[in-house]
């Protein structure tokens, strides 16, 4: 029982991070129609842009108290990230839209292993994992076999936030407003005055800052991050995003959860070989993707943002 | 064009002498128009003229490859479309193009989304409703849930949402029962009598001919004949195209 709740609580964890993934893919989709695969190895710029802060802060400011740590390094990841979404939707994605579709999803493939591959070259030591400091304090909460970490709560109720903020963007303000126009009909939104470019890299600032957050809570979850963690990150948040109905950004965060779900349900149903756990669920996501083609709640039209 | 009494508040737009194409196949040729201030210019052609082509290229989204577009004193030429409705040109789009997914009050705040001041925004969407009492009443209602009648309202209020200069009005009779349509040229021109000029693209050549101030005719891409209403009528080719 308690090993079961124990599953369940890492899967809310996990599920809460392929939220975050899946919520940039549904927002680059609804505003300019474009898959980004690339958005995977934007999670991994932003859990290294996170350790290279630490760094920085550990060896400047070595008494640094662990809030302040943890602040400092999500905004610098954020920001990090948010300006690489920007220069990427300016210089590659937004010119590519002149094309077909399918060359922009060959380009950010290619943009994504010169993400990784940056990164395994050029960072120090890069090509090997690195380890992830414990930001926070390494507090936790026992009863029986069950262990509630202080960190992944905080990460949670962090992630939470996170998502209730976007919420709050997108409907209550007037950006939010205008990349839901865009994403209804893009040209009549440029009709009512709204400037398209500024709206698409305000988007992919947003979109991109959400998956730094994502970056830097897979990094003190498995207190390890390599180059290639995109890979697996960016498969997972896209499945999410195309569970929910992609361009719904309710949807991307229920898919994130489902996800999340299928992998412990993987876990538990076999746990003499819990390594399949991902066989599992990305089987299950096949088998949803046929039952439901256009996502689990997408309307008629396919509802967008 | 000087105004002393303030009614006329721009200069008028210029279009002069552009050519614009979709790729390779070009639609209009040395297309030429005044669009004055405080007046219904009128804008009649068949099918496929390039009524709304020329309409895309004033507003930006289908820039001219040569000649220039010049509002209220300026060149717009090129300019993105944001800027230009910056300018106070404000579109009733062919085929409505209403936010399916917003309700028709946010649709309406759409219309004046560059409109940072709250109270004229609040000011302004209390007109709309006076003018079309049923968006009142339907206000959070998702627009693409509405009827075709009330979708064209919706489209119609947030044209007047920014209280533009000039409006620019691609077919907003289309697919409207006959008393729609009567309201429609009733609310145009009121609402130019008020102060916006309006360019108006229109079916119904002989309720449009009646309100109108000015008008032009486009035929495959050319301006085949421009003056005013009663000398339209008497056109050749108008009355061959339209009039039997
Ligand atoms: N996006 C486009 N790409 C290519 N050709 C286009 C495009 N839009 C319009 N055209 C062509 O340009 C020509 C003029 O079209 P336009 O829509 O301006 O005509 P219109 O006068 O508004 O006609 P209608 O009265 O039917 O609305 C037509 O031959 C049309 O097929
Ligand atoms: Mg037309």
């Amino acid at each position: 029982m308690d090993l079961l709740l124990q599953y369940c609580l890492n899967g809310l964890m996990l599920g809460m991070m392929y939220a975050l993934v899946a919520v940039g893919f549904t927002l680059f989709f609804g505003v300019l129609d474009v898959i980004v695969f690339s958005h995977g190895d934007t999670v991994m710029i932003g859990s290294f842009a996170g350790l290279a802060t630490y760094w920085w802060l550990h060896s400047t400011y070595p008494g640094l108290p662990a809030g302040w740590a943890v602040l400092l390094v999500l905004l610098a990841a954020a920001a990090t990230v948010a300006l690489l979404g920007i220069i990427v939707a300016d210089a590659m994605i937004v010119p590519l839209r002149k094309g077909p579709a399918l060359n922009t999803l060959l380009a950010t493939m290619m943009l994504g292993t010169v993400l990784r591959e940056s990164i395994r070259l050029f960072f120090p030591d890069g090509s090997n994992p690195q380890t992830f400091p414990a930001l926070l304090p390494g507090w936790s909460w026992r009863g029986g076999n069950l262990i509630l970490r202080f960190d992944n709560l905080v990460l949670f109720c962090g992630g939470a936030l996170i998502i209730f903020l976007v919420h709050m963007i997108i409907n209550r303000t007037r950006l939010g407003m205008a990349i839901r126009a865009v994403a209804q009909d893009e040209e009549a939104a440029r009709i009512m005055g709204v400037n398209f470019r500024f709206v698409v890299l305000a988007t992919f600032a947003l979109g991109s800052a959400v998956a730094a957050f994502a970056g830097v809570m897979n990094g003190m979850y498995y207190s390890e991050i390599n180059f290639s963690v995109g890979l697996l990150l960016g498969a997972i948040g896209f499945s999410a995003a195309v569970i929910g109905g992609l361009g719904n950004i309710y949807g991307a965060i229920l898919g994130g959860f489902i996800f999340a779900f299928l992998q412990t349900i993987g876990a538990v149903a076999i746990p003499f070989a819990s390594a399949y756990k991902d066989v599992f669920a990305f089987g299950a996501v096949i088998l949803i993707m046929a039952w439901r083609p256009t996502g689990l709640i997408a309307e008629p039209s396919s509802q967008r943002v | 064009m000087t105004d002393p009494g303030g009614k006329f508040r721009f200069k008028p737009l210029f279009i002069d002498g552009i050519h614009v194409a979709y790729g390779k196949a070009g639609v209009l040729s040395d297309v030429s128009m005044e669009i004055l201030p405080g007046r219904i210019t009128c804008l009649l052609g068949a099918n496929g003229a390039g009524k709304s082509t020329l309409i895309r290229a004033v507003l930006g989204l289908t820039p001219p490859r040569q000649g220039s577009i010049a509002f209220d004193g300026m060149d717009i030429t090129g300019a993105p479309t944001h800027a230009i409705v910056g300018k106070g040109i404000a579109c009733i789009p062919e085929g409505r193009r209403i936010f399916p997914k917003m309700s028709a009050q946010e649709n309406l705040l759409m219309g004046a989304f560059q409109e940072r001041s709250k109270e004229l925004i609040r000011a302004r969407l209390e007109k709309v409703y006076g003018l079309f009492p049923r968006l009142a009443e339907r206000r959070a209602q998702l627009a693409g849930t509405m009827s075709g009648g009330e979708q064209a309202m919706v489209s119609i209020g947030r044209g007047l949402m920014s209280a533009p200069k000039l409006l620019i009005i691609d077919e907003p009779s289309l697919g409207l029962s006959p008393a729609l349509v009567n309201e429609n040229f009733r609310i145009i021109r009121r609402i130019c009598e008020e102060g916006t000029a309006v360019f108006l693209v229109e079916q119904n050549v002989r309720q449009t001919l009646a309100i109108a101030h000015y008008g032009y005719v486009l035929s495959q891409g050319r301006v085949v004949a421009g003056g005013l209403p009663a000398e339209l009528k008497e056109n050749e080719q108008v009355r061959k195209a339209y009039f039997g």
